[in-house]
């Protein structure tokens, strides 16, 4: 899906203006100088051939969506991109037998890897959850899913957690209210 | 598809009782006697469990079967779809007594009349949160209501085997957390 377009420390040279400058064009189907969910959803690729998970896209563009227009624009699709593009890293280093897709084990060593830990048996839970192909494994736009919404329980978590020692107290409101939000 | 041959007794256990329920379950649960969300959902779309209303969704179906997941095995025996078939059916009677115009959708404050007279107690901006996840185009539609009313069990059953102290206060540990509320 291309090259890492630039370093997050220095300003763009030239020729990753014009290289960024083509790639969100070509995105922008309809020229409106904004790039919608669908615009976004047609550009990415799951390894398979069904559409990109239309709920992941929405996460991404939502966090990248300064102003809640709902689409980015030509300075925000830098970071969807670059974001996209290091998820491609991650995925391609814990896809082993480069399958294109993540198995239960590959799976385990990604978020294991992360710094999460979970039970053998959750990771079926995850699968069964997640998997939208029906394989038993996932796909990149299910994983990075998985991985949002694990990424959004923790950062939940952590805002009550506030003398950082991983352990929370909370009613029953506000349990429910965090969690709603969530999953 | 429905088992053609007039048994006598399904399953061939004699002296089983004719349970309506069982005719259902096992058409699709096949050998080993378990259902998973895509039969779970055939087997209610079979039974025209809906009546005039849409079908399930695939997500509310693997949200039912997450609720009596006791062994999380992503399946569901006979026992626990006989629980939830009892529980739909209170919902669904709930439902209609709402929906008196049968659109197959309730308005937000219908929703949280629901909510309350199910015997749950939230402040405005948590049945705010909850009714916001469920609605679309200010509408809830009796699958997602369904969907609501299945995750605000789960979570009541997670957060009370929290609450030692049956205080209405839950402790929860980091990893815990992740797992038990990621598997609702």
């Amino acid at each position: 899906m291309g090259p890492r377009l630039y370093n997050t420390n220095e300003p763009m040279n030239e020729y990753q203006m014009i290289n960024h400058f083509s790639v969100s064009s070509r995105v922008d189907k309809d020229r409106s100088g904004a790039i919608s969910d669908t615009e976004l959803q047609q550009a990415l690729s799951n390894g398979t051939w069904t559409p990109f998970n239309p709920v992941t896209v929405r996460s991404i563009i939502s966090m990248f969506d300064r102003e809640k227009k709902g689409g980015v624009n030509f300075n925000e699709f830098a970071g969807v991109w670059k974001y996209i593009t290091d998820w491609q890293n991650i995925f391609r280093t814990y896809d082993r037998d480069n399958s294109g897709f993540i198995d239960k084990n590959e799976l385990k060593q990604a978020l294991t890897g992360f710094g999460y830990r979970l039970s053998d048996q959750f990771y079926n839970t995850l699968i069964e959850k997640f998997d939208r192909q029906k394989r038993g494994q996932v796909a990149f736009d299910d994983f990075i899913q998985c991985c949002i919404v694990l990424q959004r329980l923790t950062d939940v978590f952590r805002r009550y957690d506030t003398d950082q020692d991983g352990w929370i107290q909370v009613s029953y409101e506000q349990y429910l209210s965090m969690v709603f939000n969530v999953v | 598809m429905l088992a053609t041959k007039p048994l006598l007794y399904p399953g061939g256990f004699p002296g089983q009782q004719q349970d309506p329920l069982y005719g259902y379950f096992t058409a699709v649960a096949g050998q080993d006697g378990q259902i998973s969300a895509e039969e779970l959902q055939a087997c209610l779309t079979q039974a025209n469990f809906s009546g005039g209303y849409r079908p399930f969704n695939i997500e509310t179906c693997r949200l039912m079967i997450s609720m009596l997941d006791r062994d999380m095995s992503c399946s569901m025996g006979f026992n626990e779809f006989k629980e939830l078939w009892a529980v739909l059916s209170g919902w669904k009677q709930h439902f209609m007594s709402i929906d008196r115009d049968m659109s197959g959708t309730v308005d937000p404050q219908e929703m949280s009349q629901a909510v309350s007279s199910m015997g749950y107690r939230l402040s405005p901006q948590a049945m705010n949160c909850v009714i916001k996840r469920y609605s679309s185009n200010g509408k809830i539609s009796f699958d997602d209501y369904v969907a609501c009313c299945v995750k605000l069990r789960s979570l009541t059953d997670v957060f009370r085997k929290r609450d030692q102290a049956q205080q209405g206060v839950a402790t929860f540990q980091y990893d815990d957390f992740i797992q038990c509320t990621m598997s609702i």
